[in-house]
């Protein structure tokens, strides 16, 4: 349970809010780099914290993110010309750089000298990882880029997608970091009833993950407060002497790397609002020591595990709330839990359905939801610290995101933080 | 008894309730006032599926929101003392 007043600083984050100006302290994913892929390519629309903006690479290379609008008389600059080193309205013809300087006003006298005066909102970009990064806070607080594994990754060795959630952020990392549902929502059938079939595939499989959970299926949530946000620890009984444990990290203000098994890809989110009522969902995939395999970009052009399937200018997913995320009665009946297909279409549906603010006055939690209590009382109590003044120490220490996320058995009498040094370190 | 540890809640009994307001007593880090929320936040939920004949349970009811309230608020000593009210 959340009181009403804690939750709408949690959920609002447009200009002068709580969360709004918290998230604005930090470097967010903005763009994918391909959707600016060269000089003087056509200008993107993008909506962040609230705010409607157009994204353009001007001849140099460098890439704008200014206001959608143009101060004159508020035409917006998706129709603008991206020509010789800024982005001209075609309403009137001003022309702003990347700095959102107005450097031409062709409609107005030159005498009057207003192009030297006139501004639009504009902020700082940085490309990373194959993403563009916007900041959206005060000029004089400008924070350090996160040192995450998989920006430093070369580019055949991760993928990275975005989608459009028709629900706020909380509720997209709520799910993320909730790992007893994916026993449930992303199950088949057959596991989720432990059917003799499914037994006798999972009880020698090399999938550490299937195995375990089969033998315990009420696991022990720990959460363990760090400097870049949080480390969600959950234990099963493994053998006699034994837990299995799957290490999840919580990085300020909306990162999360999921359990990776050594040897497999690591997979990973960013959450960012968009509005108040939809945010994106960001997805990685990365392999720190080779490219992707042919069946991980299988499993991606077919969007059945973390990446969805998407319209290429809204990042709408195609299977949306619309069409009923696509389910599939038969499929549900005789295989999966939910009979719709991709575990990001299944987390979609099933967040969306909680409407684009949950009441968390009504929600009834368990022990289950430790992750989701800790993240909250994280997030409030780094923003009612902005409040007073304090800024936020991640912003500022790009180098404590080089971390990853670990799953692995270890004697039940070593802490999970020792046992698992050597792996959670990122080691590009 | 160990703040780092969570107690099973699975009824509102004196037991569980002296077992949580001694856990709330002892709790001065952020994630012992995490498993101290999760642990009201079933304290609320049991009391709220009481029947409504249940005064003490909806007394309770009352009391475990307030609670945790408090603990989230920075407050366990506050939160614990609402709880040994019904002890």
């Amino acid at each position: 349970m959340l009181s009403r007043e804690e939750s709408e600083l949690l959920t609002r984050a447009g200009p002068g809010t709580a969360a709004g100006d918290y998230f604005r302290r930090f470097w967010l994913p903005a763009l994918l780099a391909t959707e600016v892929p060269a000089p003087d390519c056509p200008p993107v629309r993008l909506r962040i914290l609230g705010e409607d903006l157009v994204a353009f690479r001007d001849t140099e290379g460098r890439v704008g993110m200014v206001d959608e609008y143009c101060p004159h008389r508020r035409a917006s600059l998706f129709w603008g010309r991206n020509e010789e080193c800024g982005l001209r309205c075609v309403y009137h013809g001003w022309k702003f750089e990347v700095s959102g300087a107005c450097v031409d006003m062709p409609n107005e006298p030159p005498e009057y000298g207003l192009d030297n005066k006139v501004r639009i909102v504009a902020y700082p970009t940085r490309e990373y990882g194959g993403i563009i990064w916007a900041y959206l806070g005060p000029a004089e607080r400008l924070p350090e880029l996160p040192k995450l594994e998989w920006a430093r990754v070369p580019e055949s060795h991760r993928y990275i997608s975005k989608r459009r959630q028709e629900t706020n952020y909380l509720q997209a990392i709520e799910g993320g970091i909730d790992s007893s549902h994916s026993n449930f929502l992303h199950a088949s059938v057959d596991a989720f009833r432990v059917t003799p079939d499914y037994v006798e595939k999972v009880k020698n499989s090399s999938n550490l993950r299937a195995r375990y959970h089969l033998l315990d299926r009420v696991p022990r949530f720990t959460v363990k407060k760090t400097d870049y946000g949080l480390v969600i620890a959950v234990r099963r009984n493994a053998g006699e002497d034994t837990y299995y444990w799957r290490l999840t990290q919580f990085l300020l203000p909306s990162h999360t790397i999921i359990p990776y098994q050594k040897g497999l890809s690591i997979h990973g989110h960013c959450w960012v609002p968009r509005d108040d009522e939809t945010c994106w969902v960001w997805t990685m995939s990365w392999n720190p020591e080779a490219p992707l395999s042919a069946e991980e970009w299988k499993t991606i052009r077919e969007g059945t595990f973390v990446h969805a399937d998407v319209d290429p200018v809204s990042f709408r997913p195609y299977r949306n709330k619309d069409n009923d995320y696509q389910i599939d009665r038969a499929e549900q009946r005789n295989h999966s839990m939910t009979g719709i297909h991709g575990f990001a279409a299944q987390d979609q549906a099933i967040q969306e359905s909680m409407g684009p603010i949950v009441d968390r006055t009504r929600e009834r939690l368990g022990t289950s939801d430790t992750a989701i209590i800790a993240m909250r009382r994280l997030l409030l109590q780094q923003m009612r610290a902005l409040r007073d003044d304090q800024e936020p120490f991640a912003a500022h220490h790009g180098a404590i995101y080089w971390v990853r996320s670990a799953s692995l058995l270890l004697k039940r009498d070593v802490p999970f933080d020792e046992g698992a040094r050597d792996l959670v370190a990122a080691q590009v | 008894m160990n703040p780092n540890h969570m107690v099973a809640v699975h009824d509102f009994s004196p037991e569980t309730l002296a077992a949580v307001a001694a856990h709330l007593e002892a709790s001065t880090e952020f994630e012992h006032l995490v498993y101290r929320e999760a642990e009201l936040d079933a304290i609320w939920s049991l009391t709220g599926f009481a029947p409504a004949q249940h005064a003490d349970a909806q007394r309770l009811h009352e009391a475990a929101h307030r609670a945790h309230d408090l603990v989230g608020e920075g407050w366990p000593q506050e939160a614990a003392a609402l709880l040994r009210a019904f002890l």
